[in-house]
């Protein structure tokens, strides 16, 4: 059995392929049950964020091979060279230390931000109502979990409230300075641009207006945020009194196109607007950045913002990298330790059935025994038996530890007939 | 005079300890450029202290010739910048502005003593129309300085890198801010000062506009400043264009300041 994972990220591909390949809430769990049919598929885990598409699976080492197709497919038909080009495939050890190394945020973009963590959670929890995570991934998932919280204690990693929502409003301060006297508009009334609505008025805005195709949704965040709800038809003209934009709507096109900017930025006579389009699928055309006075910032741009100053971060990111690195060598080495668990159980079983047998069978022909007699004899068959067993079953716990340990179980297994069918006929020869 | 050569070395070294000081990429609060207001103001004491010696020791008011103007006019930038530092303390402008200051004494030593202006028009009015000009140039120059400033934000913010934390650049809109605030001050100043000009000029040769270089040169850019506070007044123009134009008015004046 074999840990696959298979996937893209903010590292290895771009904006404008990672967008491709974001699922939305309503079809993951279809997406997922497709993903567990795939051939010698057992378990399937598929984590799809802005930041990266990654599909976890436990099954047949020839499953690989399918899991690539499958993430193609999701793009809506992403070509194999691309696909090769910028993901990436990590198999056992690897897969669990990727794995270990998202959960606790290393593997982020802003490196220690909280949200990835409960995104993996959730990504899990569909899995388990999807009856795809089981046992395999399910072991594994927790160790993740417990790996992260682990991290978030014992290092300062989180310690900062760098995120990519808090270099937004960072970058928003460099553009307006206080923005108390400013007003922000948010396209949208997700979870990303409540997130980044939080951060950017924290330290208090002018005016804070809230624009949704669902009024609803937008007048709930409005009033959470302290602000107003304006229906979707009055976008521009509420945009021509913006100053901060924040843009992160579900829609799967641009919302603000570069005609519109053009109009928007002509009408605005010059005073500066800052667009901060955290959607996934991009919701402003990156042309819109050209124009004089008006800047946006995707999600990729603020990497590089959140990135800057972040030395101590680093360190402790160093930090968290041997705790992870060491707790995946534990889970290696536990799961390598399952893999040969079944046969130490095996021979286990196989040595005291035949010990039981000629036991049984040479009894009889030392006529009655007594208590005392029948004790010491079967005391005799189990000091035997462990004697025997100790060195096959420490060569196996060395054998499960280790990658290429599968042969000397195979070994193990044919030398003790231990997959034979028929009851071994040798044993009956003896006495 | 020697107390006032004194009093200028002195005000020499502080201007570029301060301007050195102002360099020192400092990481974690302002470090060393909590400094550069107290040399920039130490600077300015002693160099009006000069400016007194020199003008008492001469029996006139000390702008009659190049260095003497040059001299006023690093002592104007350095009480400019200081006023800024007072009502916004944006670091980042003294720090740019000191060298400057700097940069224009030190040259007012090197240049030869020649006089400027011949007789004709009473004395008080030439002062008049030294003193505005000259104080038109300071506030033109914390133009440059703020346009310059918003070029530098601009770019890293176009460019989407990172503004380094040490530079403690202000915000772009208080770049934009305080480039035409100094621009308005600066283009009233300076109108007052060309029409004073054209009254002098009048009064030296017969008519008030000679089509002399330096006189269309001054034009020229007080041409170039007044479309640009028209722009802005009448269609908020602004940005990188308008930024540059400001930096080109602001090495127009200096040239004609020159003499070049």
């Amino acid at each position: 059995m074999a840990i696959l994972l298979y996937g893209l990220n903010h590292q290895s591909a771009p904006l404008d392929l990672r967008e491709r390949l974001v699922v939305a809430d309503a079809d993951l769990p279809a997406a997922l049950l497709r993903l567990a049919e795939g051939p010698g598929i057992e378990e399937a885990f598929l984590l799809s964020t802005c930041n990266r598409t990654e599909i976890l699976v436990s099954g047949d080492p020839s499953c690989a091979a399918a899991l690539a197709p499958f993430l193609a497919q999701l793009g809506g038909g992403i070509g194999r060279d691309e696909l090769q080009r910028h993901g990436y495939l990590h198999a056992d050890g690897a897969a669990v230390r990727h794995l270990f190394r998202v959960a606790a945020s290393l593997d982020s973009m802003v490196v220690g931000e909280p949200q990835i963590l409960g995104q993996v959670k959730s990504a899990y929890a569909l899995g388990r109502t999807a009856g795809t995570v089981r046992t395999v991934l399910e072991g594994l998932l927790q160790r993740a979990f417990s790996v992260a919280k682990q991290v978030r204690t014992a290092t300062g990693i989180a310690r900062a409230p760098v995120s990519i929502a808090h270099a937004a409003a960072t970058r928003a301060r460099e553009i307006f300075g206080d923005l108390a006297r400013h007003a922000v508009v948010v396209v949208g009334a997700g979870k990303m641009a409540r997130l980044a609505a939080q951060h950017v008025t924290a330290g208090g805005v002018g005016a804070l207006t809230v624009v949704n195709r669902s009024w609803q949704a937008a007048d709930e965040l409005a009033r959470e945020l302290g602000g107003t709800a304006i229906s979707w038809d009055r976008l521009f003209e509420v945009l021509e009194g913006a100053d901060v934009v924040i843009v992160s709507t579900a829609a799967p096109h641009h919302v603000i196109g570069l005609d519109e900017a053009q109009r928007l930025a002509r009408a605005r006579r010059g005073r500066p607007i800052f667009l901060l389009d955290i959607a996934v699928p991009r919701n402003v055309d990156p042309r819109v950045h050209a124009l004089e006075n008006v800047y946006v910032y995707d999600l990729d741009d603020l990497r590089g913002v959140a990135e800057a100053g972040m030395g101590e971060r680093r360190r402790e990111a160093e930090r968290a990298e041997v705790i992870v690195e060491r707790e995946a060598d534990a889970y290696i080495e536990w799961a390598r330790g399952l893999a040969a668990a079944p046969t130490i159980v095996d021979l286990r079983r196989h040595l005291q059935d035949l010990a039981e047998a000629e036991m049984a069978r040479y009894r009889s022909r030392l006529g009655p025994l007594s208590e005392e007699q029948t004790r010491v004899l079967e005391e005799f068959r189990i000091a035997l038996l462990n004697k025997i067993l100790h060195h096959p079953t420490l060569a196996l716990k060395r054998a499960g530890a280790r990658p290429e340990g599968d042969g000397t179980i195979a070994l193990l297994r044919e030398a003790f007939g231990l997959d034979a069918k028929e009851p071994d006929e040798g044993s009956g020869s003896g006495g | 005079m020697d107390a006032a050569v004194w009093w200028l070395r002195g005000a020499l070294v502080s201007y570029a300890a301060g301007s050195l000081l102002g360099l020192v990429p400092w990481r974690r609060g302002r470090g060393p450029r909590a400094l550069v207001p107290w040399c920039a103001g130490i600077g300015a004491l002693l160099h009006s202290a000069a400016l007194l010696q020199t003008g008492w020791s001469l029996g006139r008011c000390p702008l009659a010739t190049l260095p003497e103007v040059l001299s006023a006019l690093a002592w104007a930038f350095t009480l400019a910048a200081l006023f800024v530092w007072w009502r916004s303390r944006l670091d980042a402008v003294l720090a740019i502005e000191l060298p400057i200051a700097f940069v224009v004494l030190l040259l007012s030593r090197l240049l030869p003593r020649a006089a400027l202006s011949a007789t004709g028009p009473p004395a008080a009015f030439v002062r008049f129309h030294l003193t505005v000009i000259l104080f038109g140039v300071a506030a033109l120059s914390i133009t440059f300085v703020a346009s310059v400033l918003y070029l530098a934000v601009d770019r890293a913010l176009k460019a989407k890198r990172p503004i380094a934390a040490f530079r403690r650049l202000p915000s772009l809109e208080a770049c934009d801010r305080l480039a035409y605030r100094s621009l308005g001050v600066a283009f009233a100043l300076l109108t007052l000062g060309i029409l004073s000009g054209a009254v002098i000029n009048d009064a030296e040769t017969g008519a008030p506009w000679t089509w002399r270089p330096e006189e269309t040169l001054a034009i020229l850019a007080w041409l170039l400043l007044g479309t640009l506070v028209l722009a802005r007044l009448g269609w908020g123009w602004r940005g990188r264009r308008a930024s540059l134009l400001m930096v080109l008015g602001f090495g127009l004046v200096l040239l004609r300041m020159l003499g070049l």
